[in-house]
């Protein structure tokens, strides 16, 4: 081994030497053959004419000898570069558009590849982050997938189990942030105080907390997050130590987090328990059925995620024994435990993966292009392969020297892929970023660049490997003829056809995915979102709960701020409600759902209460976002806190729960009949949670009635962003503690409600053209040059009487007949692969008819043109120059 | 003159040994001694010759060097290495055995 190792490197470091001795060699054997020859008589002419046809083929068992000495792979391979790139360079046409072609192959899937790797592969950036997990709690019979914890269950689950090393808990609370320039509301992370350290997260500034920052009494301290410090303090290096106003006492930031996706939503800062007024109560902390925590856990070492499932399993069902009353029967009881991992990735992950999918199947088509491409020009290269296979290059050696070229052009385009696909990153950052708080991760790293290393020597091995199979043999055969009309052209002309199909059934299936992808956008475009978002404009008002503490002063507040905002001049009308139609935040949390039971129908022992989302809406709510009124009234300000309860509720509501009798009138309960609520009116339906998603059934009631709501809408006679700036300052004029944000109009909050799939199609769009551009160029290449070398056969054609228009005809139809074959594959295929993207759709089947349809017909008219363009040349064929040119 | 008798495969290798065994040689005269013992029967192209030589000592079977020769001209000389010796006697037992198989069939009557 060693011998044979260092026999390759003395090879290699003296080449010229080992050359020089076989040839000194070779010469040496020659002489004494010739001096022989003279001895026996001959002539030193003949001597040596008789020598040399003896010795035979000088360079061919020079070769032989080459191989067998050790370090042809290196030493060749050195050279096949050194040629390969000579004769790229001396094409630069072939070598530009090769490069370019594959370029944007690459490019797509390290572009998707990062992304890819960045969110669904990269380990947490937390320490040993396979062992994290979230434990959820599940009520199964009335279908509730995520039951928060209340503070009795964290410390049952933490105490009682026996798979997990430390169970930490996590809310978000809401708080107003004084101190700054403006009232600041703040998304606060209330977490146990060794949160940070289960999960592993080191600071990059201070410290995270610590077992005192929990004890009662102790000083209030926040950390900060990594996007929060950036966003708001502008990365202040001397943050730690600052003191903030919150919730009525100083808080001292004593932290700030290294960037790393959190969960389940992205924080500002974040608290210890025992800070949180709510979270802090003895009220709370007594009630086993006040849940508002999440709950996240670390394995103990070598425990799989399905022994911890089995152990909570038997946790759950312990609890549900011991207390019947917190864990009733007809909800059912479950607890589960997922990997972080995964939860933080289940949104992002079948979309990214139809992308990785699309963006493999567009370098495959660039790879069939430009084998295409190669074949061709092998063709042209027939003489000078023979003439290296004469020259003593085995077959193996001529297939290398072929791959060497096709891997030197595909590493060139991995190069240039690289940098596109940096270019982009960017853009799928932000993209990624609607799927997954992991999408801050995704960047060209040391593992992305090793991938499209891989990617491009495979995509070379792959294109290189076809037109090099396709070599011929029959040496005195290539050597002859000329190479184009040889036994192996027509051979080669197979593989280009088939390549041609290839290439059309696989741009089929991308442009299927997109045009699928489109037709669901412009679906999901066309739903009646059941309210106007024209010139309304929405924002998140957060009034200082600790001044503002009593319903009387909530009232009267929101009585002020609405008549302000009225007051403004372009203002139509004013509202505000607990949330509006289409909120990111809503979409996020889901409906706020409680049980109700309406009078007259009890609801039979063991089954689950009606349940309905409940909203508060100011008088003017329904006007403001012209919600349809469809029976009765909506509410004045007659409802007040004196009168009679009322309530409003869509028409889901009433179809579900009173079929065909009327609602208005009828009463409602939300506390087992302790108070009634009478339904006055009906309002038309809202895709308040989605556009993809059905109406939930609402009930609204009066702001005044109902208590509270955070969200100030204006409707405008003008632009709403022209109010803006003055709405906002009229809420500081009213109560300068009230934050301000979420400024946005109801336009804008539409257009981001359909912002992912929008991206997500124009993204498959933009692979599917690409892979309709490059098909289009592989059958114009392909028809140019069967063309160019039927020249002869059409001259003879043309001679014999056949019209021009005929002869196009003929070529036409015998290009289009492949495209067709391609077509139809593409359908196979596309209805076997669509159910990939079913998840991804909204009300769109993924066999579409009209889809299929209008996707064939794009791709035969596009295929056409590119068969027409070079086709076209047929009928300026002058039959006597062209039979001359034999 | 009779066409020479194809080699069979690997025996190349064998004959190279044996002549070696007399004593270290170049390829030429590997190749003389060889036609010459064989009365012409076997006669050893350059095309096998040469990449046998390189493959064996790449093998480590056999080692060359620089001298003269007889004539006093620049040679590369090849000698057996020790487990060229070895491989010299594994073949030829082979070989007998082998020989021997093949007459009593032909011999078979």
């Amino acid at each position: 081994m060693f011998r044979r190792f260092s026999s390759y490197v003395r090879a290699l470091l003296h080449k010229d030497k080992a050359e020089r001795d076989m040839d000194q060699e070779l010469q040496f054997h020659l002489e004494m053959e010739i001096e022989a020859n003279v001895k026996r008589g001959m002539s030193f002419q003949e001597a040596r004419r008789e020598a040399l046809i003896k010795f035979g083929g000088v360079e061919k068992f020079k070769e032989e000898c080459r191989d067998v000495r050790g370090a042809p792979l290196v030493e060749s391979l050195l050279q096949d570069v050194r040629y390969g790139a000579r004769i790229l360079l001396r094409n630069p046409g072939f070598t530009l558009v090769a490069v370019f072609t594959l370029a944007l192959g690459i490019g797509a899937n390290t572009a998707i590849f990062s992304v890819i790797y960045g969110v669904l592969m990269k380990p947490l950036p937390y320490r040993d982050g396979n062992q994290l997990v979230i434990v959820q709690q599940q009520a199964p019979l009335a279908r509730i997938d995520n039951v928060p914890f209340s503070y009795k269950e964290v410390v049952d689950y933490r105490e009682q189990n026996q798979t997990l090393q430390d169970v930490v808990e996590h809310h978000t609370m809401s708080f107003t942030l004084l101190g700054g320039q403006e009232p600041q509301r703040v998304q606060t992370g209330v977490v146990s105080a060794n949160f940070f350290d289960v999960l592993g997260v080191k600071p990059l500034l201070g410290r995270t907390f610590v077992e005192s920052d929990e004890a009662h009494g102790s000083d209030a301290v926040l950390v900060l997050s990594y996007q929060y410090w950036k966003g708001s303090h502008g990365g202040d290096p001397e943050i730690v130590g600052k003191v903030f106003q919150m919730n009525n006492r100083p808080h001292t930031v004593v932290g700030v987090l290294p960037p790393i996706p959190q969960y389940p939503n992205e924080q500002d800062v974040y608290m210890p328990t025992v800070n949180c007024p709510a979270r802090s109560s003895e009220q709370f902390k007594a009630n086993r059925n006040a849940r508002m925590m999440s709950v996240f856990g670390r394995l103990k070492p070598d425990v799989p995620v399905a022994q911890a499932q089995a152990d909570l399993s038997t946790l759950a069902s312990n609890l549900q024994n011991q207390y019947p009353d917190s864990y009733p029967a007809n909800r059912g009881y479950a607890a589960s435990v997922v990997s972080l991992q995964e939860e933080l990735t289940r949104r992002a992950r079948p979309t990214f993966l139809i992308l990785l999918g699309t963006a493999g199947l567009v370098l495959l088509i660039a790879c069939a292009n430009v084998a295409n491409l190669t074949l061709a020009r092998l063709m042209r290269r027939e003489r000078e392969m023979a003439i290296r296979a004469a020259m003593g290059a085995g077959r193996g050696r001529l297939i290398r020297q072929l791959l060497t070229e096709s891997t030197l052009l595909s590493v060139a385009g991995g190069v240039l892929g690289l940098l596109l696909a940096a270019g982009g990153l960017q853009l799928l950052v932000g993209f990624a970023a609607r799927f997954t708080t992991r999408a801050s991760e995704i960047k060209i790293d040391g593992s992305v660049l090793v991938f499209t290393l891989l990617i491009s020597i495979a995509t070379g091995l792959i294109f290189g490997l076809m037109p090099a199979f396709s070599s011929d043999q029959h040496l005195s055969g290539a050597l002859k003829e000329s190479g184009g009309r040889s036994s192996a052209g027509v051979r080669r002309q197979r593989v280009r056809n088939m390549l041609i199909v290839a290439q059309v059934s696989v741009s089929f299936i991308l442009l299927i995915w997109a045009g699928l992808m489109l037709r669901s956008l412009i679906k999901l475009q066309q739903v009646n979102p059941g309210f106007d978002p024209e010139r309304v404009l929405a924002m998140r008002i957060s009034p200082n709960w600790s001044k503002v503490n009593t319903p009387e002063q909530t009232r009267s507040l929101f009585t002020r701020i609405l008549d302000k905002a009225r007051s403004e001049p372009g203002v139509l009308s004013a509202a505000i409600s607990s949330t509006y139609p289409l909120n990111q935040l809503g979409i996020t949390s889901g409906p706020f759902n409680r049980g109700f039971q309406i009078e007259g129908k009890p609801i039979p022992e063991g089954e689950l209460a009606p349940q309905a989302d409940f909203r508060t809406a100011s008088t003017d709510y329904f006007e403001t976002v012209r919600q349809p009124l469809v029976q009765g009234r909506t509410f004045t300000d007659a409802d007040n806190e004196k009168a009679v309860q009322v309530a409003v509720i869509n028409q889901a509501t009433a179809r579900h729960r009173w079929g065909d009798e009327d609602p208005t009138g009828r009463r409602i309960t939300l506390d087992r009949g302790q108070t009634w609520l009478t339904v006055v009116g009906i309002v038309g339906d809202v895709r308040t949670y989605g556009l993809d998603r059905e109406p939930a059934d609402e009930i609204y009631v009066p702001l005044a009635q109902g208590g509270f709501g955070g969200n100030l809408l204006v409707r405008t006679a003008a632009d709403p962003m022209s109010v803006a700036k003055l709405t906002r300052e009229s809420v500081y004029e009213v109560d300068p503690d009230t934050a301000v944000d979420r400024v946005q109009t109801l336009e804008q909050v539409r257009s981001d409600a359909v912002a992912s799939p929008r991206l997500t199609a124009i993204l498959l769009a933009m692979f599917a053209g690409l892979a309709l551009v490059i098909t289009a160029a592989g059958i114009a290449g392909v028809m140019a040059l069967s063309v160019n070398q039927r020249t002869h056969e059409l001259g003879v054609r043309l001679a014999l009487g056949a019209t021009p228009g005929k002869v196009l005809g003929m070529v036409m139809r015998q290009g289009m007949s492949f495209v067709l074959v391609g077509l139809t594959v593409g359908v196979a295929g596309a209805l076997m692969l669509g159910r990939l993207m079913s998840s991804l759709l909204f009300a769109v089947e993924p066999t579409d008819p009209i889809t299929f349809l209008a996707v064939a017909l794009v791709l035969m008219v596009v295929a056409a043109a590119a068969c027409f363009v070079p086709a076209r040349r047929v009928t300026s064929i002058d039959p006597m120059l062209a039979l001359r040119s034999e | 003159m009779a066409k020479p008798t194809d080699l069979i495969q690997g025996t190349l290798d064998m004959l190279i040994l044996k002549t070696l065994a007399l004593g270290s040689m170049h390829g030429w005269g590997i190749s003389q001694r060889i036609q010459q013992v064989s009365e012409d029967v076997l006669v050893i192209n350059q095309g096998s010759l040469y990449p046998a030589l390189y493959r064996l000592e790449q093998q480590g079977l056999i080692k060359s060097e620089w001298g003269s020769s007889d004539n006093n001209r620049q040679a590369k000389f090849y000698e057996l290495t020790r487990t060229g010796k070895k491989q010299l006697t594994e073949e030829t037992e082979n070989w007998e055995r082998l020989s021997a198989a093949v007459d009593r069939i032909l011999q078979t009557t």
